[in-house]
């Protein structure tokens, strides 16, 4: 009984391999959500449909100049933090529950490559939604800014994919699967109008509206698109980075937790 | 005893584990040797289910050790070296059947070709399906061809066969006699007593969380010294009832079976109180019979395999 047990030979997993199973599972993610309606049609539709009725047919005539721009941009992050938000929100939570982890456990799927996955489908979903929503822009949204400058901005803006995902796997992580949907939901909501995307807001929900990634995106998408923004473009990055960090280290507590 | 887990695919020492007031192992010593089918039967609530995830690193030991190709199975080297069935999973639906071979084939340094894979499994027509239309035997299918596509050195299949017909299952152990031919190793939970008896090289006995018996299929059987006597006689029951050597005896129609410890001087008597009687037989427990003895007193002494 020597501790020196042989150890009977698996194969070695060239890194090859391994980089191709990433992406492999990020294709596949991506591909099994586009084909399930459920998510992929609000997540899609949703954005363009809002942007194309308050953002083109309400505002109207009116809808000119720095009202345009503004209305781009909310709509913009708005269509950026769905796919994360609920990508990993419900879905973390469903699968949670209906024991697709615990298989994926068992296999050797790469370490971190669930998350991965669902972070480059979060990815592909919001540049989706973005190519549609800068085609929208330029065609009909009486946008002033030139299409370099709006893909510039949208391109700034996909970076709160990452935010979102984190908002989301922390609701993954906490909510039960059956109501995990609702929290996603009222989150999403929250962080669109109490940030100030759509319209000023005053007092105390002017005061804490820092709280919502949503206001640090925008202001770094105004910044870069040379619109009036508030606070410095790197803190905004850095707040983002914090409550990223934060919100994954908490939801990873909770998850390894479970076993 | 053999050296312990000297070239053991994956081993469980001592294990314990459990869940609230229910103990689900209790001390188990579980090996699996290179080129083996290994049978672990038991009734439900035996541990089966939790010796598997134990192994797979599913869950965690309270007490004892738990090694995967020698290694924590926590260690991504060591999973790449096993295939897994489980018994309740839910796979992504809006996936194809093809889609689902591919993602999990990507996980392994040294898969099956996709379309060995898929034939072995016996999923040919399933590929192109989203597997939310499968029926329940077709998705039981199409989990082996995940637990096989990866050409895992060791297989742990939760009752595979559950759910499946009669032709898909013959795939399925005709599948299972051929990987065990080109060296893999299998370990197979099954209610079905003649799976283990069709498959399996060695057999594992669970009950309440411990090993009761293990043993070939043949040592299995002859741990019960139990006869079964059937003939149709006019003797009567009772009489039979009372000769010593017998335990009990039914009679259905004109039918009555005998269980007895010994079949020769129960035959003889037979014959003595009735010459007419007929259709006699007589044969040695199954290993149905041995396993509903054996998980009848768990406290029966532990076997040496």
């Amino acid at each position: 009984m020597s501790d020196v047990a042989t150890k009977p030979a698996v194969p070695a997993m060239p890194l090859g391999r391994t980089v191709a199973a990433y992406l492999s599972d990020a294709k596949w993610e991506s591909i099994r959500l586009f084909r399930t309606p459920a998510f992929s049609i609000p997540i899609l539709a949703m954005p363009i449909l809002f942007y194309s009725f308050f953002g083109i047919v309400l505002a109207g005539k009116s809808n000119i100049g720095e009202l345009a721009n503004n209305l781009f941009v909310g709509w913009t992050v708005y269509g950026v933090m769905g796919p994360g938000l609920f990508g990993f929100g419900i879905l973390v939570a469903v699968e949670r529950n209906q024991g697709l982890l615990t298989f994926k456990r068992a296999l050797p799927m790469p370490t971190g490559s669930y998350l991965a996955s669902k972070l480059m489908m979060a990815y592909v979903f919001a540049v989706v939604v973005m190519a549609m929503l800068v085609t929208i822009a330029v065609s009909f949204g009486h946008v002033t800014l030139p299409m370099a400058i709006l893909v510039r901005m949208a391109a700034v803006m996909s970076v709160g994919v990452i935010p979102a995902c984190a908002v989301g796997l922390f609701i993954g992580a906490f909510a039960p699967a059956s109501s995990a949907a609702a929290f996603a939901n009222i989150t999403y909501l929250g962080m669109a109008f109490l940030s100030g995307l759509f319209f000023p807001l005053s007092g105390f929900l002017h005061s804490i509206r820092s709280v919502w990634p949503t206001y640090h995106l925008s202001q770094l998408a105004r910044a870069s698109g040379g619109m009036t923004s508030e606070g410095e473009p790197l803190v905004h990055v850095a707040i983002l980075a914090a409550m990223t960090a934060a919100l994954v280290a908490l939801a990873a507590r909770k998850l390894s937790r479970r076993g | 005893m053999d050296a312990e887990g000297d070239g053991a695919l994956a081993q469980l020492k001592g294990a314990k584990k459990r869940y609230g007031a229910t103990t689900a192992l209790d001390g188990l010593d579980l090996e699996v040797r290179p080129r083996e089918l290994l049978a672990v039967l038991g009734p439900n609530g035996a541990g089966k289910t939790t010796a598997i995830a134990l192994l797979l690193g599913l869950q965690q030991p309270d007490a004892g050790e738990v090694k995967l190709f020698g290694r924590s199975p926590h260690d991504l080297t060591a999973r790449r070296g096993v295939g897994v069935m489980m018994q309740e999973v839910m796979l992504p639906d809006a996936l194809r059947v093809g889609d689902l071979i591919s993602q999990v084939r990507a996980y392994y340094p040294d898969p099956l070709s996709f379309d060995e894979a898929v034939a072995l499994a016996g999923v040919e027509k399933l590929v192109k399906r989203p597997y939310i239309k499968l029926s329940g035997g077709q998705k039981r299918q199409v989990q082996f061809a995940l637990a096989i596509c990866g050409r895992p050195r060791l297989l742990f299949l939760d009752e595979p066969t559950t759910g499946l017909d009669v032709t898909a299952r013959e795939t399925m152990w005709a599948t299972l006699r051929r990987l065990v031919k080109d060296g893999a190793s299998i370990v197979l939970t099954t209610h079905y007593i003649e799976e283990a008896e069709a498959l399996a090289d060695r057999v594992v006995v669970m009950a309440k969380g411990r090993r009761i018996a293990g043993g070939t299929v043949s040592e299995i059987r002859s741990l019960v010294v139990r006869k079964r006597v059937d003939c149709v006689t006019a003797v009567a029951l009772p009489t039979i009832e009372a000769w010593s050597e017998v335990i009990a005896a039914v009679r259905e129609g004109d039918r009555t079976s005998i269980t007895a410890t010994e079949a020769e001087s129960v035959v003889r008597r037979l014959l003595a109180a009735d010459p007419k009687l007929s259709e006699l037989e007589v044969r040695r427990a199954g290993l149905a019979e041995a396993f509903a003895e054996l998980t009848q007193e768990p406290a029966a002494q532990e076997q040496r395999t």
